[in-house]
C-alpha cells in the first residue's frame, strides 16, 4: 500500500513539475533506430539471449524483442545496445 | 556509452562461454561493472562476447559462482600484437637486416675494371685510385663522382692520354687509351727539307743530304734547304734527308692590359650541406645554417641510392657553398706594361715548337687608349725552320 502511495506522489509531481518521467519513475527509456538497433536504458539484467530473441528484466515486468541475427553491441549495468534485425518489441508485465 | 576505439590500446580477449547460466554469468559480470561487447550467441548453449584485458581476473572470479565454462579464443589489441612481435622478432630482424645488408652491398664498391693499359700502366692506375680512396669494399657515397675520378686520373697520370671512367652497378670500368710512344726512327723515305717560313739562317745540321744553303743566308717560305738528292751527276741516290736547320724568324705580337679590372674569386671559405632527396623533396641531414657569404656559388652532387640493380627514389645530395668576393686589380701604367709582356711572351711561347728560343724583343708601340695600355712587340727567335717534303719521283 505504501509503494502504491509513492508511485502515486511521483505520479503527481511528474505530473505538476513538468520532470521526464523516466528519471523519475524509474522507467526505460527505448530508442529504435529502424530495423537495426534498439537502444535500451534503465534495464535490470539480461534474462534470455538468443539469435532471434532477447528478454529484459525491468523494474516493472519484462521486455521481450524478437528479430533476426542478433547481437550485442555492448551491455552496461544500466544500459543495452542491440544489433540485427528487430521485428516485435512486447511489453510483458509481471 | 564508453568509446570503445580504447580498447584496441589496452587489448581485449574474445571469451566463450558456454553452460545454460551464460545470461547469468552476463548480469554477474554487469553487477561488477565490467563492460561487454559483441555478444553473439553462437550455438545452443554457449555465448561469445569480448571483454578487457584487465577484467580477466573479474570474470574469473564470477565464473566460479556459475556454472558456466569459459575459455579465452583470442586475445587482441597492443599488448598481444607485441608479445606476437616479440616472439617473431627472430624472423623481423632477419627480414630488415637481409634489406639492410642488400642495401649496403648495393652501394658498395665492388670491381675495379681496367681495360686498354698495359700492366705497367694498369699498376699506375691501380696505384692512383687507392689515393683518390676508389677501393673494393669503399661506400659509393664516400668517393668522388665519376668526372672527378676521371679528372684525377687523367691529371696524375702521364702515361695516358684519356681515361673513360664508367660507374656500372657495383664496378668501376675504366677504359685507358695510352700515349703512343716515340716510335722508333722510322726509315725515312725520299724527302727535302724545305724552310717552313721565312728566316736568316744561323745554324745547321746536315745528317743526311747536300745542303743547299749557308749560315746567315735569307731564305724565303718554301725554299730548299738540304736536298735529298746525293752524288755527283754520274751516280746519282735518293735519301731521306735528315737535320736541323736553326733559323732566325720574327714575330710581332700585339697586346691589350686594361689597367682596371674587375673579378671574382673564392676566397676559400666553404660549407658543405648533406640531404636525403627523396623524390624531388630534398631532407637535410648535416649542415641546417644557411651560409652568411655575401656572394657564393652552390655546386650539388647527387647520388642515388641503390637497391639490388634498382636505383632507388633516393638519393643522397650535397650541397657546397663556396664563398666568393669581388676584386677589383688596379695597375699602374708601368705594372700594366710588364703583365703584358709576359703575356705577349706566354701568347708567342704557344705558336713556337719545341726547342725554339726567344732572343730578342723590341717595343714598337706603347700606348694607353680607353684605360686600357696596348702594345706591339717584335720579337726575335731561333727555331728549327727544316720541314720535310717527300720528293716524288717521276718518269
Amino acid at each position: 500500500m505504501a509503494r502504491k502511495w509513492g508511485q502515486k506522489i511521483k505520479q503527481l509531481m511528474v505530473n505538476t513539475m513538468d520532470l521526464p518521467q523516466d528519471v523519475m519513475m524509474d522507467l526505460p527509456r527505448i530508442t529504435i533506430i529502424g530495423q537495426l538497433h534498439i537502444y535500451i536504458e534503465n534495464h535490470r539484467g539480461l534474462l534470455a539471449f538468443a539469435d532471434n530473441e532477447v528478454r529484459l528484466m525491468l523494474k516493472k515486468g519484462q521486455l521481450l524483442i524478437k528479430g533476426e541475427s542478433f547481437v550485442i553491441k555492448t551491455i552496461l549495468p544500466e544500459e543495452i545496445m542491440l544489433e540485427g534485425k528487430i521485428d516485435k518489441v512486447f511489453f510483458l508485465d509481471g | 556509452m564508453k568509446n570503445q576505439w580504447t580498447n584496441f590500446y589496452t587489448g581485449f580477449v574474445k571469451v566463450k562461454a558456454s553452460g545454460i547460466g551464460a545470461e547469468r554469468l552476463i548480469n554477474g559480470l554487469l553487477r561488477k561493472n565490467i563492460s561487454i561487447w559483441d555478444v553473439k550467441r553462437s550455438g545452443e548453449d554457449t555465448v561469445l562476447f569480448c571483454i578487457e584485458l584487465k577484467d580477466i581476473s573479474t570474470l574469473r572470479a564470477v565464473v566460479r559462482n556459475s556454472d558456466c565454462k569459459v575459455s579465452f579464443i583470442e586475445g587482441r589489441g597492443i599488448p598481444f600484437f607485441t608479445k606476437r612481435a616479440l616472439k617473431y622478432s627472430g624472423f623481423l630482424i632477419g627480414l630488415l637486416s637481409f634489406f639492410i645488408i642488400i642495401f649496403m652491398l648495393s652501394n658498395m664498391v665492388w670491381g675495379i675494371e681496367i681495360k686498354g693499359a698495359n700492366p705497367e700502366t694498369e699498376h699506375a692506375i691501380r696505384k692512383e685510385l687507392d689515393k683518390i680512396g676508389v677501393e673494393v669494399g669503399k661506400v659509393q657515397f664516400l668517393i668522388d663522382d665519376v668526372e672527378t675520378i676521371q679528372r684525377k686520373l687523367s691529371d696524375n697520370i702521364k702515361a695516358v692520354t684519356w681515361i673513360g671512367v664508367e660507374l656500372k652497378g657495383t664496378t668501376f670500368h675504366f677504359q685507358v687509351v695510352e700515349k703512343e710512344q716515340p716510335e722508333e726512327a722510322e726509315k725515312l723515305s725520299p724527302r727535302n727539307l724545305v724552310a717552313r717560313k721565312k728566316a736568316v739562317i744561323v745554324g745547321m745540321f746536315v745528317e743526311k743530304g747536300q745542303k743547299q744553303v749557308e749560315i746567315s743566308d735569307y731564305v724565303n717560305k718554301g725554299q730548299l734547304l738540304v736536298s735529298g738528292v746525293i752524288g755527283n751527276e754520274n751516280n746519282q741516290r735518293v735519301v731521306g734527308a735528315k737535320g736541323k736547320v736553326l733559323g732566325e724568324t720574327w714575330y710581332k705580337s700585339t697586346v691589350e692590359v686594361p689597367l682596371k679590372t674587375k673579378f671574382s674569386v673564392f676566397n676559400g671559405d666553404e660549407k658543405v650541406k648533406h640531404y636525403i632527396n627523396i623524390s624531388g623533396f630534398s631532407l637535410p641531414v648535416w649542415g641546417f645554417k644557411k651560409p652568411e657569404y655575401k656572394q657564393y656559388e652552390v655546386e650539388s652532387t647527387t647520388k642515388p641510392f641503390k637497391f639490388w640493380k634498382w636505383e632507388l627514389p633516393a638519393a643522397y645530395m650535397s650541397e657546397t657553398y663556396r664563398s666568393k668576393e669581388q676584386i677589383t686589380r688596379v695597375y699602374t701604367k708601368g705594372q700594366a706594361m710588364a703583365e703584358a709582356k709576359k703575356m705577349a711572351i706566354k701568347d708567342l711561347e704557344k705558336q713556337l715548337p719545341e726547342g725554339a728560343k726567344i732572343i730578342g724583343e723590341k717595343i714598337l708601340h706603347a700606348g694607353v687608349d680607353n684605360g686600357k695600355v696596348k702594345l706591339s712587340i717584335h720579337y726575335q727567335v731561333i727555331e728549327d725552320i727544316a720541314v720535310g717534303i717527300p720528293i716524288i719521283q717521276g718518269d
